[in-house]
């Protein structure tokens, strides 16, 4: 009997153990399949992983030592990463992608303030090259992902993805020790690790949003805690231009420090007399309302707005005094003299050996032994990086300054040629608005100016400043002077010329070239366009304490094959002092005069 | 939708139920917010409605890596703020900004020393917070979002930060002798994602709707593995405590207190304070006596009294009325704060 008992319980436990596994298959079948929209999701995001990867560079020291990450932002190889990261290389350094291969690398240009450095990879043309976001839609609770070299992991080059939120943007990180400073930054908790410094923060749709570079650490080691900051791409692209000059860029100041009053209000609690700034009628308590692009509600979003922008940019503020709200724009002065940001990149750079390797982080991957070999062959016949690099003083990398400039100057072969006429010059016009006739007469001994019936002489290379002192309308001819000269000779026969950058000009879209010309005892900023080349504005500067004459030109139209303005508007300070209208130019050589 | 592949991965094993659930959860979420990868799920209206209920607290701290500032949730709309108990509130007024930059005063109704939590009341200044009827549990394997003001990063009308992670497990904290050192030893939601970093208690850990599902706990570290454990509390703990609270039974009304004809004193024991030179002087032990009661209980210098006999101690002035009511030949017991360890002394003279 309890035989019979024991075969009907096993019994009945084999009929449960069946059912239940029936039903469990059965609930297997019934699971339902993910709904297209999330296949096509899943799909879309290995794609952006995919195409991300692609253009993510893992950073190397010439020996493989040391590592960081950074991102490929031109098919001719520019590279955007970390100043921090590039700075214990000095100017060489290697760069894989994931293909594979290892690329000889040279430092641009450096921003020790912002934390970024451009480098240029050699060998190809066809470089992959990520898509530029926009980082100012970038919000919190959305998705994104990081691409890099976290723990030098790339043995293979292969980056590692980390995926994450957006935690926070608009962030202001404090320098820390040194004078890094991140501005607008984006914060997220994708992980952000030792070695993903300088590599890419993407959206969902494989669009560079940032530059990652920091991480909130405090009592926990140096590794992720949730917290990683990146650079905004707004910043990095505002400053792209810079660092592809080859310089050591800076930040700027406002010229005044604000702080918040009893009702909460930002008001300007300190401003320099010789500022520009002060100049536009900013003037001690009044309040600030916007800057940039954005509102002014606290002093720490001044702070943060102004760090995405480089020094001499002009861009629109908004101040409500006494009188009223009033619109206007302001020029960035530089945050540091030359001598404090070369003690600082003394300081990050090398002096010798890279980074050793801290215990207990991973072992740095062996160079690549095919671009080790490539390398090697290389050398043997020609360094590749042996023209792409010149010292001088101020610049991480002269080579690239040179490089601008003549791509600037190269563009002027598209305008005609003015190089063989000769420097007498008469330019005719009229200003039509007063009905008053201008004549300007450009020669190797004099400028002279004719207004109606007044008439002004002044020195063709020398004297200028105490005339721009006065906003005088001979800046007009002062500002021919040096469209001619930049046309006819170009402008390292005028005096010390360094490509500064690109930089907005007040009323017109996009950013110019800024080329920087030192002539005896005064500044030019000559502004051009970056698709023909041609001459935009003009900017002589007699001091950094006066408004500089402004010379803007418009309207160019071919006479005699060479491009030539039709109008000319004089500005100080914002103000027009009139436009004038280009009748002729008249170039006078030694066989007697030429109408163009 | 982007986290769904990695949910199903971990749920599969965990419970097809459950993957059923979140599947058909991430279904209506992918259909009701299109196609684009970024907004699948609507965070950002999520995230952005939750932070308006998270207020960023200063107070008392900022020595020996004793944080001055931490987070808290509104839980009504009647001015009532829900934080982690700790000593940022050892103040009279403890300020709290909220999402829109306003800086407002609180005072510590009253706080639950087993859950480690306070409740904080801001008058008149028009508050709406979560809805604590609505808040629910949640279960393992859910995802959630955390925000708080972690590392104190956001400041005036700046956003708290937001982090994405999932329930890894709901069990209790046990605290074995010597690893984990924390008061409260209730259930706990222990989460993937590392929310648990200075300024973050006190902070909400909210679902993909929303919904108020736990507050972030205080920082607590696995003393051997040297491990920070991320947490949270579940709400049907913070409901209670709040209630608790709220209906008076854990708030300090030290003038019911009554003198005895024989108390203790502080010398008597064999402590010295460190000198009354505030409004409110955090109960530091300066000194401890040779051969004292003190000694021989454990009190040591540099020791911060929090609690006695589980009642708040905000001042050294506190504390002496509070011994004041003990009778010399009375046992009591202290809580104290040594470095980042709460531990509980008992004073027997």
């Amino acid at each position: 009997m309890n035989r019979a008992i024991t075969s009907w319980i096993f019994l009945g436990m084999v009929l449960a153990w069946t059912s239940s596994k029936e039903s469990l298959l059965a609930q297997e079948l019934e699971a339902p399949k993910p709904s297209q929209a999330v296949l096509e999701a899943q799909q879309q995001r290995i794609e952006s992983m995919r195409k991300a990867s692609r253009a993510t560079v893992a950073v190397y020291g010439t020996d493989g030592q040391g590592g960081g990450s950074g991102v490929c932002i031109s098919a001719d190889g520019y590279v955007l990463t970390n100043f921090h990261v590039s700075s214990p290389f000095g100017h060489r350094m290697r760069c894989g992608l994931n293909d594979g291969k290892m690329y000889e690398s040279v430092v641009a240009g450096i921003d020790p303030t912002g934390d970024l450095a451009v480098l240029k990879m050699v060998g190809r043309d066809d470089f992959p090259v990520a898509d530029i976001g926009n980082s100012d839609e970038v919000r919190i609770g959305q998705w994104c992902f990081a691409a890099g070299n976290p723990f030098v992991l790339a043995t293979n080059l292969q980056p590692t993805v980390t995926y994450g939120l957006i935690s926070g943007v608009r962030r202001y990180q404090y320098p820390s020790g040194t004078i890094l400073e991140y501005s607008d930054c984006i914060q997220t908790d994708a992980a952000i690790n030792p070695g993903n410094s300088g590599g890419p923060l993407f959206n969902m749709r494989g669009e560079l949003i940032g530059i990652n570079g920091r991480c909130s650490f405090e009592k926990r080691g140096r590794v992720n805690v949730g917290v990683g900051y990146a650079i905004s791409i707004k910043q990095a692209m505002n400053f792209l231009w810079q660092l592809k000059s080859g310089r050591v860029v800076d930040h700027a100041t406002l010229g005044f420090t604000v702080a918040t009053d009893s009702n909460g209000k930002v008001t300007v609690s300190n401003i320099l007399e010789s500022s520009d700034a002060y100049r536009r009628g900013i003037h001690y308590g009044d309040e600030i309302l916007k800057l940039g692009d954005r509102e002014i509600s606290t002093t720490n979003q001044l702070k943060n707005i102004l760090g995405i922008y480089p020094d001499q940019w002009r861009i629109p503020i908004r101040y409500r005094n006494d009188d009223g709200i009033v619109d206007t724009f302001v020029r960035l002065q530089n945050l540091h003299l030359p001598s404090e940001l070369e003690e600082i990149i003394k300081g990050e750079s090398p002096q010798k050996p890279p980074p050793q390797r801290k215990p207990g982080t991973p072992e740095i991957p062996p160079p690549d032994e095919k671009a080790e070999s490539l390398k090697q062959s290389n050398i043997a016949k020609k360094d590749p990086l042996a023209d792409l690099y010149v010292e001088k003083r101020g610049y991480s990398n002269y080579y690239f300054n040179r490089f601008e400039l003549d791509r600037i100057l190269s563009l002027r072969s598209n305008q005609g040629n003015w190089t063989e006429s000769s420097e007498n010059w008469k330019i005719t016009g009229e200003v039509p608005r007063e009905n008053l006739n201008v004549e300007i007469l450009l020669s190797e001994t004099s400028l002279v100016f004719r207004l109606g019936d007044k008439s002004e002489t002044v020195h063709p290379r020398q004297g200028w400043p105490q005339w721009i002192k006065q906003r005088s309308s001979i800046g007009l001819a002062m500002g021919m002077r040096v469209w001619q000269e930049w046309n006819r000779r170009g402008p390292r026969l005028m005096g010390d010329a360094i490509y500064l950058g690109r930089n907005p000009i007040v009323g017109r879209e996009g950013l110019f070239d800024v080329t920087r010309i030192t002539v005896s005892d005064f500044d030019v900023l000559v502004y051009t366009s970056p698709d023909t080349g041609l001459i935009e504005v003009i900017e002589i500067f007699s001091d950094n304490q006066t408004d500089p004459v402004e010379l803007y030109f418009d309207q160019y139209e071919p006479v005699d094959g060479r491009a030539s303005p039709k109008l000319i508007r004089l500005v100080y300070g914002l103000e027009t002092q009139f436009l004038v209208s280009i009748n002729a130019i008249q170039i006078h050589d030694g066989q007697g005069g030429k109408d163009l | 939708m982007n986290l769904f592949n990695t949910v199903i991965g971990s749920v599969f094993q965990v419970s097809k139920y459950l993957l059923l659930l979140v599947l058909a959860n991430h279904c209506t979420l992918a259909s009701d917010q299109g196609r684009d990868p970024s907004t699948v799920i609507n965070n950002e209206a999520v995230i952005s409605t939750s932070q308006e209920k998270v207020v960023k607290l200063y107070g008392a701290g900022g020595v020996r890596g004793l944080e001055s500032y931490q987070s808290g949730i509104i839980i009504d709309n009647s001015g009532h703020i829900v934080t982690s108990w700790s000593t940022v509130l050892d103040v009279n007024k403890v300020r709290v900004v909220t999402f829109d930059g306003r800086r407002l005063d609180a005072t510590v109704v009253g706080m639950d020393p087993q859950n480690e939590l306070a409740v904080l009341k801001v008058e008149d200044a028009g508050l709406v917070g979560f809805d604590l009827a609505t808040a629910s549990a949640a279960t393992t394997g859910q995802r959630v979002f955390a925000i708080s003001n972690l590392f104190g990063i956001a400041a005036g009308n700046e956003s708290c930060s937001a982090q994405k992670g999932v329930i890894m497990a709901t069990t209790p904290l046990t605290t074995r002798r010597g690893k984990i050192k924390s008061l409260y030893q209730g259930r706990v939601y222990v989460l993937d994602v590392m929310t648990n970093n200075p300024g973050a208690s006190g902070g909400a850990l909210v679902d993909l709707k929303g919904r108020l599902v736990g507050i972030i706990g205080k920082e607590i570290r696995d003393e051997q593995a040297g491990i920070w454990l991320n947490y949270a509390l579940p709400m049907d703990v913070v409901k209670a405590s709040v209630e608790r609270i709220l209906s008076g039974k854990t708030s300090v009304q030290e003038s019911s207190l009554k003198a005895v004809a024989q108390p203790h004193r502080p010398s008597d024991i064999g402590i010295t304070l460190i000198p009354d030179v505030l409004a409110k002087t955090p109960p530091f032990v300066d000194q401890v006596r040779e051969g004292s009661a003190a000694l021989r209980c454990g009190l040591q210098t540099n020791d911060l009294i929090l609690l006695l006999n589980d009642q708040r101690v905000d001042s050294r002035k506190s504390l002496e009325r509070m011994l004041s009511t003990i009778n010399r030949a009375d046992s009591f017991y202290l809580l104290v704060q040594r470095g980042q360890e709460l531990i509980r002394i008992h004073v027997r003279p």
